[in-house]
């Protein structure tokens, strides 16, 4: 007997994919939340490289965007998110965390503020039912924009450059977090995970390959180039960023006790405003903050050159004290940089003679190497261009 | 002309029994109070003007004094009505037949009765407190406090015997059907117990964690009483002492708004007229979802809204008071026991087989009904009769319509004239209460005379959800006093007591 099938099975294209399958030698490609997604195109080299010394177009339409409206909006996604979303105003982009009622973080994300009463909430996890509990007992309408806006991520120095010659200079009025609707269904926000300069833009699904088509013309003569998560996981790092599943893990997909993390741990105090009123989690939060945080998320600088993911840390040597949940190293920085987790007091407290122990394989023989590890404030890259307005051509 | 008082120690919403328990026992203790209720008159669900209680049994002398409660009781026998005839009295532990002769299981009865009792007696000590918490560690006084009382408990569990300790242990969670047709065999004497066991909840009695229903019935020792002055005292006692103990009441101003800070401190209340009365606590006998309303829901987190929203509370007890121009004789049942608490519960499995159409929105056509004949000593062309009517689903599946609830008014006749020969010649005029009627006049959630459903999922430290049992919401200041609170209904006035005690304990107040 035939059965109706109502959901596609397996991986599933985005309305880029028909250039992006066309641009792939590597033919690497992994899943995002049901689509397919490039790990790289060509090389992890170039694609990193043209991330900061020319520009990339990275796929982003399997975030998840959930739009909310109503005159509650504000109102309930106050109490959601840990910042204060009054201070967010309209064409504005907030980068919020939220947290559930043990003050563990779901997942983080970028807030767009379209209205006084008009939000749209793009983060990494699955978030519909989460955001539907959020709105109850609030006027406000939740829409999953997740499978009919397409989101392109244009990064890099000479991205600016590239806009203006599609026509789009108007993007050049933009401070870093500031959005606007540049043409008619064309919202760009001046957003990304590079550090460097960067925009974000969105269109419905049906004007998408119609952009990429118009970037990529007007780009003959900037080198753009089309980009794998692998390169932008290392330009990522470099600012500093955090990823969900990777240096925390979202607290909803959680199954053991105690595997979730507060803001305060994951070192977003700025961003958990404990003046603004109730929010979720700020009663646990308000506790923790007094009782003591249990682990400390931070910037790590190691000796050496060995990439350093998934190396265990120690104290004098010899305690066992955190692990690396994400290490490079830096082709721009050139250093041996990573996030890593530790119990606290340490990367807190205690900050001094901390070691990370790396292993390498060659050609099969394993080496075992301890490397002295600095404790680091603030993000390995930075650029000026990042917050210049208008930025300059590259 | 002096300013009426605004600010107040703290703020009790809701006269009823619970708020006024409340009330009484901070004001007692000092605290400037006053109590905010929406309708005209104090009582809530007991309130003489709704006429829905007709019987006490779960107020505890304990209480009633530390409440300062001035009630002259006397106790009811109840009658097991048979529709042969062969009615039963059941005076405590002592059961009979009503023409005078022993009951044959009368042996059994007294044994399982004064058991059961006792059992109550154990779970006393957690009714009369916060439910434990066990938060800290040992050397945390409160902690200790509650390891004591469990510890008590345990100790009470142990000297019963070792028989007896199993027996407790074996029956606690189970049904109540099984325990007592196992005893008595089934008839109006497991009627009885089955119907007092689930009387207002949704289970019927072969439902998991009815023995615990009935446990809780018999926490003050099972004795069903009215005052000599007639039910009306009852509220006449609260407001009488709240008045004594010097609490301000402010009848007919409807809350709209429970007002909480930027810091998560609640600071008062917004009445209807806009006129706002601050105070530190607040303290609710409103249900918990309203409550949550009240405050609006971005004062509490995502889970506890979900939890809230959540609760089970669907009544199934309908009220219908008759007024007749006589007193009804019952077939084969001495007049002078009409006085007693009257109920018609045949058989236990008579009672579950009431319950099941209530899943599906409909009546029972046998409904198990609890009467009383309240006027009984006023002069003969002015009596009524109280009835307590099981199972009612709180959505009638073709929906409450004014001929649904007169035909649920007919069918009620008609079952006490099936007792009661002659019955429907003395109705002069009835009244019918559904569960959806009770809610809508007494804002109680479901119309449940609990609040919330007594399951062994929303009990003790999961009353009325997990993360609200000590009465506390969250909010600092804020709490809930009402039946959807540990213990849970009844008139008992414990939730009430226990959470204002939990709010001076807390420093709230």
């Amino acid at each position: 007997m035939a059965q109706a099938r109502s959901v596609a099975l397996g991986l599933q294209p985005t309305v880029f994919q028909p250039r992006l399958e066309a641009l792939s030698t590597a033919k690497s490609w992994i899943g995002w939340s049901g689509y397919v997604s490039p790990v790289m195109l060509e090389s992890v080299e170039f694609e990193y490289f043209a991330i900061r010394n020319q520009s990339t177009l990275f796929d982003v339409s399997p975030m998840h965007k959930y739009r909310l409206t109503g005159p509650d909006a504000e109102r309930a996604l106050n109490r959601m998110v840990t910042r204060d979303v009054r201070k967010i105003k309209p064409g504005r982009v907030g980068y919020a965390l939220w947290c559930d009622e043990e003050g563990m973080v779901i997942d983080d994300g970028t807030l767009f503020r379209f209205a006084a009463d008009d939000f749209r909430l793009c983060c990494q996890e699955r978030m519909l039912g989460w955001v539907l509990e959020a709105v109850e007992g609030f006027d406000v309408s939740v829409t999953d924009e997740t499978d009919t806006i397409s989101g392109l991520s244009m990064q890099g120095p000479t991205s600016f450059a590239i806009l203006r010659a599609a026509g789009l200079e108007a993007v050049g009025a933009l401070r870093p977090f500031d959005m606007a609707e540049i043409e008619p269904g064309l919202l760009v926000s001046r957003t990304g995970f590079t550090g460097d300069l960067g925009y974000e833009l969105w269109v419905e699904n049906e004007n998408g390959l119609a952009l990429w088509d118009r970037i990529w013309e007007a780009a003959a003569n900037w080198d753009l180039r089309a980009i794998g998560y692998e390169a932008l996981n290392i330009a990522r790092i470099e600012a500093g960023f955090i990823a969900a599943r990777v240096d925390f893990q979202p607290v909803l997909t959680a199954m053991r006790l105690g595997r979730g993390r507060s803001p305060l741990e994951l070192g977003f105090d700025r961003l958990v405003d404990f003046d603004k009123g109730h929010f979720n989690g700020r009663r646990a939060l308000l506790k923790q903050r007094t009782e003591g945080l249990r682990h400390h998320l931070v910037k790590i600088e190691l000796g050496g050159f060995q990439p350093a993911q998934d190396a265990l840390l120690y104290h004098r040597k010899t305690k066992e004290v955190g692990h690396v949940t994400s290490g490079i190293w830096s082709p721009t920085t050139k250093r041996n940089i990573a996030l890593a987790e530790f119990k606290a007091p340490y990367g807190g407290g205690i900050t001094d003679d901390l070691w990370a122990e790396i292993y390498s394989h060659e050609e099969g023989q394993w080496n075992r190497r301890l490397v002295p590890v600095t404790v680091q404030d603030g993000p390995f890259f930075t650029h000026s261009r990042a917050r210049q307005t208008p930025p300059n051509p590259f | 002309m002096t300013q009426p008082q605004t600010r107040f120690d703290a703020i009790v919403i809701g006269g009823g029994h619970n708020g006024l328990s409340a009330a009484i026992t901070l004001a007692r203790k000092g605290k400037s109070v006053c109590v905010v209720e929406r309708s005209l008159h104090l009582g809530g669900m007991m309130a003489p003007e709704y006429g829905l209680v007709h019987t006490l049994y779960n107020l505890r002398p304990t209480v009633m004094r530390s409440l300062g409660l001035q009630l002259d009781l006397r106790t009811l026998p109840t009658v097991s009505l048979c529709p042969d005839g062969d009615h039963v009295v059941i005076e405590g532990s002592r059961a009979r037949m009503s023409d005078g002769s022993p009951h044959p299981k009368a042996t059994e009865f007294a044994k399982l009765h004064r058991r059961l009792v006792r059992f109550a007696g154990l779970l006393e000590t957690i009714a009369l407190n916060t439910p434990p918490k066990l938060s800290g560690g040992l050397t945390d006084t409160e902690t200790l406090g509650e390891m004591i009382r469990l510890g008590r408990l345990g100790l009470g569990i142990k000297a019963l015997g070792k028989t007896e300790m199993q027996e407790f242990l074996r029956v606690l969670l189970t049904n109540v059907h099984d325990l007592v047709v196992d005893e008595l065999g089934d008839g109006p004497l497991a009627g009885s117990l089955s119907a007092d066991a689930v009387r207002g909840g949704f289970a019927g009695p072969y439902a998991p964690g009815t023995v615990f229903t009935l446990l809780y019935r018999l926490g003050a020792g099972g004795n069903v009483g009215v005052p000599r002055a007639g039910m009306a005292a009852v509220a006449r006692a609260f407001e009488d002492a709240a008045a004594r103990a010097g609490c301000s009441i402010k009848c007919g101003s409807a809350v709209t708004r429970i007002l909480v800070d930027g810091d998560d401190q609640a600071t008062g209340v917004e009445l209807a007229d806009g006129s706002v009365l601050e105070a530190r606590a607040v303290l609710s006998s409103a249900g918990p979802a309203h409550t949550v309303a009240l405050a609006g829901p971005e004062h509490f987190d995502i889970e506890a809204t979900r939890r809230v929203r959540s609760i089970r509370a669907k009544g199934t007890a309908a009220k219908v008071n008759f007024q007749l121009k006589g007193l009804p004789s019952f077939a084969g049942l001495p007049d002078e026991l009409r006085g007693g608490r009257l109920l018609i519960a045949p058989t236990s499995a008579g009672v579950e087989r009431a319950f099941n159409p209530v899943k599906y929105g409909e009546v029972s056509e046998d409904l198990t009904l609890e009467m009383v004949l309240p006027q009984i000593n006023a002069p003969e062309d002015d009596q009524n009769l109280s009835a307590i009517a099981g199972f009612v689903p709180l959505e009638h599946a073709a929906g409450w319509t004014d001929e649904a609830r007169e035909a649920l008014g007919a069918l009620v006749q008609r079952r006490i004239e099936a007792f009661a020969p002659g019955f429907a010649s003395l109705v002069q005029s009835r009244e019918v209460f559904t569960p959806a009627d009770i809610e809508a006049r007494t804002r109680a959630p479901g119309g449940h005379w609990h609040h919330g459903e007594m399951g062994l999922d929303q009990i003790l430290t999961v009353r009325p959800t997990n993360g609200m049992a000590h009465y506390s919401m969250g909010v600092q200041g804020l709490y809930l006093c009402g039946a959807a609170a540990h213990p849970g209904g009844d008139i008992s006035g414990l939730p009430g007591r226990n959470s204002a005690l939990q709010a001076l304990k807390d420093g709230a107040v």
